[in-house]
């Protein structure tokens, strides 16, 4: 791996601690993993006697289900809102699981079985025939010969007959090469392949899924993060840490980012504390999109007028994220700062709400 | 002397065995209970032989507060198995903590809710070291499915950090130096044998600290202040209800599991959740295959292991259950994972799942208890089964009619009203009802002395709980039943709950309608003396603002006028008018809603005119040029929808505004002949928001305009059907078009 990646995969990122979890992990090992599964939970939500940093912010109860459904011989089904990490998570799992987390399958309308199971290296084919020489191996028959978890990003985007060719690796834990004659057309799954699919709830859902493909995975839904202090200490921390990597000296302030975060927790719910009901926007209001609107607005405050960023920053970056090119999104968003509230942020958001474009 | 002190959760198995086998070994000259210490005289009431769950319900009113609370009891609360265990040991019992009335238990509905959840740090700190999810997984984890050697010293070491250095609160201080009195009075009695403490644990530290030194004569029970009334009852109770507290008064959830828990320890109490909600789906036509089962038990049983328990503790069973029964994406988190009730949108395996975890267990009073005063309270003035006839103008009517709208609210059985006045329907002022006799009746009055010592006081309790989770239909149905039953204003969380519903509403119809029908019963409820009520002030307010939101969302221009909507937004005008001022409404803000709806494009025309009127009504003179606001806004193929929403809102101001009429007049007649034939239902609908008489007025004014020597009436009165007219009118039009077309004429 060249030291320059922009972003080297999980097993990278964190060698020294998955190194040092190996080596303290004295407890049984599933047959096929490269931790246990106590381990595999301290890798992703942290252990700080042994300085392992905690990478996922969410129930850890959702880590323990996870873990055991890859342990039981199912697959894992991570399903959940864009933004909510899913995909990270699902690094996380495969890199403490077998160690390796590039065997991933990009799920998308132009997926084919080819470039889930095995295509050829056509000018070996044709000088030598079908041979494994001749054969290139993508993800799933890799996974399956070296027992290795296989990622399957966004499956639901893929045709559902594509969809299918998982049924039986999943169930039979068997690939068939047709092609290919004596012991070599079968591949059977060695121990620790698994796969671990991501879907999110925007696109077309889980629902056109087969019913034999849905019974052979277990269901985990991510959800966005439940509690108001938590959110708001990570965007504040990412959001910082993205500032200073752009040449801004000054932190986010505080009340501001709090009247970012609970816009953003508000039209993401559909729903205030109270639990009034109000406008859902469509677009994605995850904290990502939260810590990169926290980011934009004290970019706006530090490069135009030397202080960090102010509500009224936040009305101008809000359209471009928020609402995007949605002009239903935007007359939400207006109705939205049209409410007035205590406090002098929000008052600031209020007397700004004329900035919004549009 | 030796004083053993016992931290425990409320309603937790593990502490109830230890409490019990503590006082069995130690055999103490007293036993010391957090519990309500002016009930230490009524101890052999208590202990007559009951079937828990039951609890002492008190109910105190001042002229200034008024405040009902339980001290609930399960067979498996520590301070129930102690207070058996010390009176077969042979044990003085003392109630030791403040009664329920005190002022440092105002705000507490459950005596035994987790004090330590009013001092969330340490608790959260904990949870994120053990990787659980939150304080019910972690007592779990430590506790419940641990064998119990060593468990006192694990409690002690628990709660020792979580109280830290907590600073309690001024009430909890109150009630601990209460306590430690009690504790240091009763070690001085003692003649040195040993005494025991039971109490939460979060208060086990402080007690210690402070039993050391001070007054150790018995401390005086404090008495209801002079004007007050202070009762308490021991009541009938359910898991259900145990199961209902959230919030700071939740204490222990899912009585259900523990009752199994504690009758047949982990494993069997693992087996009966899954076979429980198993039995529920299947109830329910749910598909449960044994293939899922089988996921579900390895599940949980790899969950125990991995998270080091013996057996499946509940959120391994239920994190098991989860994983094998649904197989698709969940609206909503998992319900064991945070604290908290039930949200709406729950997956019904889910739903069925808690249903299951909380039981369904009622408790039953011995035969010889004291009944509830509410049963005196009734069966006193009841009377005899038969039908009556109740005059409401007459006080005595009213006062009768009101007992009875009680009973029914308390759901006894045998009191039915056949007629009476309702809302909607005129002036009413007589009512009938019809009373059987029942056998029900007397277990109903019991059931119900739960939520209160007199019929009003019940009442009250069971309305408010009847609004969370309530639609606008019914919450309106509780403000009428709370009108009826003269309950008085609701209080507190009810306001916070009834604007909560009307915060879910999503159909401004049905928003409009709720908010006339309280405006009118806050404006004119001489009869059930609701006039001014504070109760219905909160929800006019709450109700005018959640309309004028919703009538900004409302998109999908033209369309057909929608009655219903208009008057909603006339609603919303009535009660910024009659209570705008009174009730603190923001005319400001609901100004700048109208102009936006009027203003925009996307909103449905009777929605714009309305909203133009609405503001134009409200400004009154200060409305700029309302003429030029018209004519803007006047758009010919969607006229009649927009004049109907106007007219509907801001007649008076059309009428008698200079100019409006004409122009409104120039406006009509210059429309295509096709767009009037359109716009001619709508017209005519919206001029249907006239009574007759100002209909004469704009006919006289018009054919004054006209100069014509029509008599006004001739306008109003058509002798022919309108259909036949706007045939009639196209058939013209034809006529015209082909004689144009032959070029007869230009």
């Amino acid at each position: 791996m060249s030291e320059r990646a922009q972003r080297p995969p999980a097993e990278v990122r964190h060698a020294d601690e998955l190194a040092r979890l190996r080596e303290h992990d004295a407890d049984d090992r599933p047959p096929g993993w490269a931790l246990s599964l106590r381990a595999a939970r301290r890798f992703i939500l942290g252990d700080d006697a042994l300085g392992v940093s905690r990478k996922f912010v969410g129930d850890a109860s959702l880590i323990d289900r996870s873990l055991v459904a890859l342990a039981t011989q199912r697959g894992l089904m991570l399903v959940g809102e864009p933004g909510t990490a899913k995909s990270l998570l699902s690094e996380l799992l495969a890199a403490a699981v077998s160690g390796t987390s590039t065997l991933t399958v990009q799920g998308g309308a132009a997926t084919t079985e080819d470039q889930i199971k095995y295509s050829w290296n056509y000018a070996l084919l044709v000088a030598e025939g079908p041979s494994t020489r001749s054969l290139v191996a993508a993800p799933l028959l890799r996974g399956m010969a070296e027992g290795k978890v296989v990622r399957f990003e966004e499956i639901t985007r893929c045709p559902l007959e594509v969809q299918d060719c998982l049924l039986s690796p999943l169930s039979d834990r068997v690939l068939a090469v047709p092609e290919l004659t004596g012991p070599e057309s079968m591949v059977f799954a060695q121990e620790g392949f698994t796969v671990i699919a991501t879907a999110n709830t925007r696109d077309r859902g889980v629902n056109e899924m087969s019913a034999a493909l849905k019974r052979r995975f277990t269901f985990e839904t991510v959800f966005p993060i439940a509690d108001f202090d938590t959110e708001l200490l990570l965007v504040e921390s990412e959001a910082t840490a993205l500032l200073r990597r752009s040449g801004v000296t000054a932190p986010p302030r505080r009340d501001v980012l709090e009247v970012l975060v609970t816009t953003f927790r508000e039209l993401r719910e559909g729903q205030n504390a109270r639990g009034d009901v109000t406008d859902r926007l469509s677009g994605v209001m995850s904290t990502a999109e939260a810590v990169s609107v926290a980011h934009a607005v004290g970019l706006r405050g530090w490069f135009l007028r030397g202080e960090p960023g102010t509500a009224a920053d936040l009305v101008a970056c809000l359209a471009g994220t928020a609402a995007k090119d949605s002009p239903e999104d935007l007359a939400k968003l207006r109705r939205y700062l049209e409410r007035r509230r205590h406090g002098a942020q929000w008052k600031a958001l209020y007397d700004a709400r004329h900035l919004l474009p549009g | 002397m030796t004083v053993t002190f016992l931290g425990v959760r409320h309603h937790s198995p593990a502490c109830a065995r230890l409490a019990a086998d503590i006082v069995a070994a130690v055999r103490p000259a007293y036993v010391l209970v957090e519990g309500p210490a002016d009930m230490n005289d009524r101890m052999d009431e208590l202990l007559l032989g009951h079937e828990p769950p039951i609890a002492v319900h008190t109910g105190y009113r001042d002229p200034g507060r008024r405040h009902g609370s339980w001290t609930p009891f399960c067979d498996h609360s520590p301070e129930w198995t102690a207070l058996n265990a010390g009176r077969a040991a042979g044990a003085e019992l003392r109630f030791i903590d403040l009664p329920a009335w005190h002022p440092a238990l105002a705000g507490v509905r459950n005596r035994y809710a987790d004090a330590e959840a009013r001092y969330g740090e340490a608790t959260a700190r904990l949870c994120r070291d053990f990787a659980v999810d939150d304080a019910d997984a972690l007592w779990d984890h430590l506790f419940e499915i641990e064998p119990a050697d060593g468990l006192a010293e694990r409690l002690a070491v628990y709660f020792d950090l979580l109280r830290g250095d907590t600073e309690a609160g001024p009430d909890d201080t109150a009630r601990e130096a209460y306590m430690a009195h009690w504790v240091r009075a009763a070690a001085a009695h003692a003649d040195g044998r040993p005494v025991v403490v039971v109490t939460g644990g979060f208060h086990r530290p402080a007690l210690i600290r402070l039993a050391e030194d001070g007054d150790r004569s018995w401390p005086e029970v404090p008495r209801p202040p002079d004007g007050a009334t202070a009762r308490s009852y021991l009541v009938p109770y359910s898991f259900r209800r145990l199961d209902a507290f959230d919030g700071y008064q939740a204490g222990m959830p899912s009585p259900g599991y523990y009752q199994h828990l504690w009758e047949h320890g982990a494993a069997g109490a693992g087996r009966l959740l899954v076979e429980a909600v198993v039995a529920r789906l299947r109830a329910r036509r749910q598909q449960v295959s044994t293939a899922d089962l089988i996921a579900a038990r390895a599940a949980a049983d790899a969950l125990a292991l991995m998270r080091g328990h013996r057996h499946p503790a509940r959120v391994d069973v239920l994190d098991g259950l989860a994983g094998a029964l649904v197989s698709e994406a969940i609206e909503t988190p998992l319900p064991w994972a945070s604290r908290g009730p039930l949200q709406a949108g729950a997956h019904p395996v889910i739903v069925e799942m808690i249903a299951a975890l909380s039981g369904d267990r009622t408790g039953r009073l011995h035969r010889d208890t004291p009944l509830p005063p509410l049963v005196h309270a009734v069966l006193a003035v009841l009377g005899e089964p038969g039908e009556e006839r109740l005059d409401l103008g007459e006080e005595t009517g009213r006062e009768r009619s009101r007992l009875l709208h009680r009973l029914r609210v308390l759901g006894v059985p045998g009191v039915l009203r056949t007629s009476g006045p309702s809302p909607a329907g005129g002036a009413e002022l007589t009512e009938r009802w019809e009373l059987t006799d029942s056998d029900e009746r007397l277990p109903a009055l019991i059931e119900a002395g739960a939520y209160g010592v007199d019929p009003q006081e019940a009442a009250a309790a069971v309305l408010a709980e009847r609004v969370p989770g309530a639609d606008l239909d019914e919450l309106a149905g509780v403000l009428l039943d709370a009108a009826l039953c003269g309950v008085g204003e609701l209080t507190g969380q009810v306001l916070d709950d009834l604007a909560r519903a009307v915060g879910r509403a999503a159909d401004l119809g049905a928003l409009g309608r709720t908010l006339a029908v309280v405006l009118a019963m806050w404006r004119h409820g001489e009869l059930f003396g609701t006039s001014g009520s504070a109760t219905l002030g909160a929800v006019v307010r709450a109700t005018a603002e959640r309309a004028l939101w919703l009538a900004e969302g409302v998109r999908g221009g033209p369309a057909p006028a929608d009655l219903r909507r208009i008057e909603a937004m006339a609603a919303v005008r009535d009660a910024l008018r009659h209570a705008g001022s009174a009730l603190g409404l923001d005319t400001e803000a609901a100004l700048g809603v109208a102009d936006r709806i009027a203003a925009c494009r996307d909103a449905p025309p009777d929605l714009r005119g309305a909203a133009l009127g609405l503001a134009w009504t409200l400004r009154g003179h200060a409305a700029g040029d309302p003429g030029r606001a018209v004519r803007g806004a006047f758009v010919p193929a969607t006229a009649g929808d927009w004049l109907a929403g106007l007219f509907a809102l801001a007649r008076e101001e059309v009428l008698h505004t200079a100019g409006v009429l004409e122009l409104l007049d120039e406006l009509v007649a210059a429309m295509a002949d096709d767009d009037f034939l359109v716009a001619l239902p709508a017209l005519r609908q919206a001029f249907g928001f006239f009574p007759p008489r100002e209909r004469h007025l704009i006919a006289t004014r018009l054919t004054g305009l006209r100069g014509g020597g029509t008599s006004p009436w001739d306008l109003m009165r058509l002798d022919a059907a309108p259909e036949l007219v706007a045939a009639g009118m196209a058939l013209d039009e034809r006529a015209d078009a082909a004689l144009r077309r032959e070029g007869l004429i230009p």
